[in-house]
């Protein structure tokens, strides 16, 4: 018998900045610096984990949400990543490690016409900003435009006017 | 597919592909032009997307280049696929820094000072989605009487992780008393009540912004195109020239350059007929946009300080003709204007009062530029 806390899984709220767009749900995790993105799927499970929702009822729900039906495996397949990737507050939940690969294909082929739930992490170096390229205060300079402070004091950037 | 396109980013013949062909500047352009929009059309070929890809990536536009995209098969490329996660990654940021920018002013009207946030989020915000505008600087316009308080606050242990700028005065706007300025702010409510400048000093502060660092950045046009295109029906053109006639002809020129290089279009007939840039400004933009990083321009590509040269002269004479001055930024030191003929005279003088500076430090009073 599967422990009561994963049956009724809860979405981490706390270190978590989230996103919404308008196909996918962003999610950057404070402590573990890093991002991940959830499909439309995925974020419909992850919404519906407010701890005290079965797996059952959420696939219910979701089945509502999408206007077609959807197993309770399939959330179980979006639990697993979304506990993969410390989305879950209480501890992993019976992992789709406890299915066999043919019930997981099963669980997926089932909803075959629902997108499958994908938590993919955001890996891409850190893209530019816009910053202007100026000199911090104290920075030796020759004109005020040079500093980002705007003055340029006996040489040296500064934010104070003389 | 985004895991091989970040490594292909980091890949070094990747990166090789930043030596760029001499087209590459009006490639980031045609990149660019009309990406600020809702709608998505993708002006470069398959080929010349990859080529501009680097360039977009590493100087900002990241964002921009996959709105641009977004709606076309480009998408579905790997380069496609790095911007978009970018795209996704400054979501994210912005959401973060929005938070920071909410802490700032709850501390400062705590301390009763009242910031005006110039450029980053005040220009981000007007954007279809907030990871279009990456920023990093928090800027502050304070009152010069609130400047010493402002610097106490921002000091706040609380405030550490928010990199904030305070400005008690600014170049861009000094043609206009700052009472003036802050009479004419407006709060606006999408970030806990944050203060900004109206749009006609902002459209003008990123005019000059633009120019005073010769415009080698594309998304500073671009939020020029994103301002003219998204003024209220009474914008005032006469707040926003002001009254000192360079300024007026450098914001001309500013607007004339959104037109030409990005398409922006123009809703004051009188100001359209005089939105022009000379023909070496424009061309002198391109060239900036063939190598859009900041390592690559003004002041970071001088290797040292003049002053450390006057004891270790070794590398002077190279130093020097890095150091010969952009004519966009020469003009704009020396107080001006942009004519047909690009003027010489001008990067002599701001030479000159650079060699002055060095010699005699203390000259402020008659600086136009602080």
């Amino acid at each position: 018998m599967k422990p009561e806390r994963s049956t009724k899984p809860r979405a981490r709220k706390e270190g978590l900045v989230v996103q919404t767009l308008p196909d996918e749900t962003l999610v950057y995790d404070l402590d573990r610096d890093l991002a991940h993105c959830l499909n439309q799927t995925a974020t419909l499970i992850w919404n519906r984990c407010d701890g005290s929702s079965t797996t059952r009822q959420i696939a219910r729900s979701v089945s509502d949400d999408l206007n077609h039906p959807v197993d309770e495996q399939f959330v179980w397949v979006a639990l697993d990543q979304l506990s993969r990737n410390h989305l879950l507050t209480d501890g992993a939940p019976p992992p789709v490690s406890g299915m066999t690969r043919r019930e997981v294909m099963r669980a997926l082929a089932v909803s075959a016409a629902v997108a499958v739930p994908v938590v993919a992490s955001i890996v891409a170096p850190m893209p530019a900003q816009a910053a202007t390229g100026c000199l911090p205060n104290g920075s030796s300079c020759s004109t005020g435009i040079q500093c980002c402070g705007g003055f340029c004091n006996g040489g040296f950037c500064s934010s104070s006017p003389p | 597919m985004a895991d091989s396109a970040a490594a292909a980013h980091r890949n070094p013949e990747f990166m090789n592909q930043r030596s760029p062909a001499p087209a590459a500047g009006r490639l980031v352009a045609d990149a660019l032009r009309g990406s600020w929009r809702l709608s998505s059309t993708a002006l470069v070929t398959r080929a010349d997307f990859e080529t501009v890809t680097p360039l977009l990536y590493d100087s900002g536009a990241a964002g921009l280049g996959w709105w641009a995209i977004r709606d076309t098969p480009l998408a579905d490329t790997p380069s496609g696929e790095l911007l978009h996660q970018a795209f996704r990654l400054l979501t994210l940021q912005a959401v973060i820094h929005q938070t920071k920018i909410e802490k700032v002013f709850r501390h400062l009207r705590a301390a009763r000072v009242e910031p005006i946030l110039i450029k980053g989020w005040s220009i981000a915000r007007r954007y279809p989605e907030p990871g279009l505008r990456p920023y990093g600087d928090i800027d502050l316009l304070v009152r010069h009487e609130d400047y010493s308080t402002a610097s106490r606050v921002v000091e706040n242990a609380d405030l550490r992780d928010c990199r904030v700028d305070l400005h008690p005065g600014i170049f861009e706007l000094v043609d206009r008393p700052i009472g003036d300025i802050f009479a004419r702010s407006k709060l606006v409510s999408d970030s806990g009540q944050a203060r900004v400048l109206c749009d006609e000093d902002h459209l003008a502060l990123l005019a000059v912004h633009f120019l005073k660092h010769a415009g080698w950045r594309p998304l500073w046009l671009c939020d020029i195109a994103l301002m003219l295109e998204s003024m209220p029906d009474d914008f005032d053109w006469d707040v926003c020239l002001g009254c000192d006639k360079r300024r007026v002809n450098w914001i001309h020129s500013v607007v004339g350059l959104a037109r030409e290089l990005l398409g922006a279009s123009i809703n004051d007939d009188r100001v359209a007929a005089r939105a022009k840039a000379p023909a070496w400004v424009s061309e002198s933009v391109l060239s900036n946009w063939k190598h859009p990083f900041v390592d690559k321009h003004e002041p970071y590509n001088h290797r040292a300080p003049m002053r450390s040269y006057l004891a270790r002269p070794e590398g002077v004479i190279a130093d020097l003709r890095r150091r010969w001055p952009n004519p966009i930024l020469a003009t704009i030191t020396v107080n001006g204007t942009f004519g047909k003929r690009r003027r010489v005279r001008y990067q002599l003088r701001n030479c000159l009062q650079r060699a002055r500076r060095l010699v005699w430090p203390i000259d402020l009073a008659q600086d136009p530029t602080r």
